[in-house]
């Protein structure tokens, strides 16, 4: 299987900037996922990747060989989309089928590969019906049996569970993963929903207004996000962030403080926040990442319970900051459950705060 | 309560009753004209005399002799039914061939000009034909084509592409453009997928299309009658003029009976696409 290799990729409709300038590489049968709200490019790059869009500019190269002029046909590659594309007028065999016609092959021969894919799918049962004579779910896999019935070398995939229900997402998700991993078939997956990034893809490219704001494993994206875009957006409930802090050297302890607090912050942050130069910092730390306690001490927040919003395995605490209205989303101890307006003091994990520059919003630390 | 509530669904019932009889009263009462009209066309082609014009007297085929005997001083029915089909056929080929191009490159290709064209064709539309006859005339004599059904055909379909091409047009717009990546990536060329995949999918445009350009090709009457000037060449509409005649003492009974003839394959032809019309959705998969 191929490897795929992007140059500075740009796409422009007009004076509109989908794609400006990305750079990524996906390995022999790695899948990667490329995550982003809506809007923000992504498609587009499947797009070019699959052959139906021309970049405006840049390269994309499938091992070593340019692809930019390389018609679809040409680059053996399957795709899954969001809507399916079931061809309407034809049953789940001839659907199936399709992509094998143009390989000139013999009737018992398409056959045998139609009934082996969709055997592998699930699906043998309904190989006389028509596309909207069958379940959302069974779509899904009678598009992903077209798109691997060819053996394909890449695979595209397009949001192809956002249409799915949400038990039938989680199954599918799996499966997907599961495939793609017995078939080693490179696979880029576009999505905007970051749990399906972080659950199926090696590696995942974080897209904000066309360009790739992050690459990187799932862990690298959620434990050292880059902006604090990428640190909002992965992550549920997302990062909470509290404006206006400033750093003191205090004896020899790092103090990030603000008029309602002050804390303590490990030495080994000092050289990375004084090279920044930056003076009001934008503190941001995960929901899990802070303990509830009942009393003041050194390094903790004030703040009442909002709301409590119970998960059933878990409870996220909505705290409210009074001094300045800012409201924050915690996990709690079960053991821990505090009442709702009470006051509370929130201590963050010092070793797990991420600084932000509010500029640039840049992580400093 | 029980019977309060009983007397409320009565008295609802009731009141829509009167006003589905009242709708299909005032229906009736329009259309009356249009239905005694026909009545009397079926009821006169098959009588020997009308009393007042209204009473039909004896029952014959009389009138019907045009099938199966020459009328003098008139050409061949068949050979006029044949003519009119091979106009009405060939303005439905030529506009079929031709609107199932160029709406499918109306809707999907962005080209200078596009949106001028567009609003150009719908201008077209409006522009009555009889308008541009002198012009016409000067056309078909320069290309050799007066008093020939090619020219006709050419002419006829060449006035109705536009507005062909404008409906082909909104069948297109409603194939999902992922179908034909999905052809693309399946391993066709855009032609190959236009023909397997898009066209499949725009059946009932063509076949709308088709119907109307049929019915127009059948039913042209003016330029018939401007351009056409041997007899051979007739098709049923000059025939129809032909025998109420400017000179002419009109025979009712022979009139009646070739009109009839003549709207036969327009009544089939509207059976037919009434059915397919309430059905023209285009059969997209649920998203």
């Amino acid at each position: 299987m191929p490897s795929i290799r992007v140059k500075n990729l740009k796409k422009y409709f007009g004076k509109v900037k989908a794609v400006d300038g990305i750079n990524f590489e996906a390995e022999d049968g790695e899948f990667i996922a490329l995550l982003g709200p809506s809007g923000c490019g992504k498609t587009t790059t499947l797009l070019m990747l699959a052959g139906i869009y021309k970049p405006t500019d840049g390269e994309i190269f499938f091992d070593d060989k340019l692809v930019n002029n390389v018609p679809p046909k040409y680059r053996k590659i399957g795709m899954v989309f969001q809507n399916y594309a079931l061809y309407p007028h034809m049953n789940v065999f001839e659907n199936i089928a399709f992509p094998l016609k143009t390989l000139k092959l013999s009737r018992e021969k398409i056959r045998e590969k139609v009934l082996e894919i969709a055997n592998r799918m699930f699906i043998s049962e309904i190989l006389e019906r028509k596309p909207t004579q069958i379940s959302g779910g069974q779509q899904q896999r009678v598009a992903l049996a077209r798109a691997l019935v060819k053996e394909p070398e890449i695979l595209l995939f397009d949001e192809p569970l956002s249409n799915l229900d949400a038990n039938l997402r989680m199954l599918m998700r799996a499966e997907i993963k599961r495939l793609q991993s017995e078939l080693g078939i490179t696979s880029v997956y576009v999505t905007h929903d970051q749990a399906e990034a972080m659950t199926m893809a090696s590696r995942i490219a974080v897209f904000n207004f066309g360009k790739i704001v992050q690459y990187g494993t799932p862990d690298e994206i959620y434990d050292k996000p880059s902006n604090m875009f990428v640190a909002s957006f992965i992550g549920n409930p997302p990062m909470n962030f509290l404006k206006g802090f400033s750093v003191k050297s205090v004896n020899s302890e790092l103090h990030i403080f603000r008029d309602d607090v002050e804390l303590i912050l490990p030495l080994k942050m000092k050289k990375g926040i004084f090279e920044s130069g930056v003076e009001k910092f934008i503190l941001g730390f995960r929901p899990e990442d802070c303990e509830i306690e009942f009393e003041s001490s050194s390094n903790s927040i004030p703040g009442t319970v909002y709301v409590l919003e119970p998960l059933g395995r878990d409870i996220i605490i909505n705290v409210k900051i009074e001094s300045t209205g800012e409201m924050v989303k915690v996990f709690a101890d079960k053991s821990k459950i505090p009442e709702r307006d009470q006051t509370i003091h929130l201590v963050p994990k010092i070793e797990k705060i991420h600084l932000f520059d509010p500029e640039s919003e840049l992580t400093i630390i | 309560m029980k019977k309060n509530n009983g007397e409320l669904g009565f008295f609802k019932r009731n009141s829509e009753k009167i006003m589905t009889i009242t709708i299909i009263l005032i229906l009736i009462l329009i259309t009356l004209p249009i239905i005694i009209g026909y009545f009397w066309l079926i009821i006169r082609s098959f009588s020997e005399d009308m009393v007042r014009g209204f009473v039909p007297t004896k029952l014959t085929l009389k009138n019907w002799r045009f099938l199966w005997s020459e009328m003098k001083g008139y050409p061949n029915i068949w050979v006029t039914t044949f003519n009119t089909s091979i106009v009405a056929l060939g303005v439905m080929a030529i506009e079929v061939l031709i609107t199932s191009l160029g709406g499918y490159a109306l809707s999907r290709y962005d080209f200078p000009g596009r949106s001028s064209i567009m609003k150009l064709i719908l201008a077209l539309h409006a522009f009555p034909a009889i308008s541009l006859m002198v012009a016409v005339f000067y056309l078909l004599k320069v290309l050799n084509l007066l008093d020939s059904l090619f020219g006709i055909i050419l002419l006829k379909a060449s006035l109705e592409i536009p507005w062909g091409t404008w409906i082909m047009k909104g069948f297109y717009d409603g194939v999902p453009w992922e179908l034909e990546m999905a052809g693309l990536i399946d391993g066709y060329s855009r032609f190959e997928t236009w023909i397997k995949i898009v066209l499949p999918l725009v059946k009932p445009g063509i076949a709308v299309t088709a119907v109307f350009a049929f019915l127009s090709g059948w039913s042209e009457f003016v330029f018939i009658n401007t351009f056409i000037f041997s007899q051979k060449f007739w098709t049923l509409s000059k025939y129809v003029k032909g025998i109420i005649g400017d000179f002419r003492f009109a025979d009712y009974g022979l009139v009646t009976a070739v009109g009839l003839f003549y709207m036969l394959p327009t009544i089939i032809f509207f059976f037919f696409v009434s059915k397919h019309m309430i059905k023209l959705t285009i059969g997209g998969v649920k998203g």
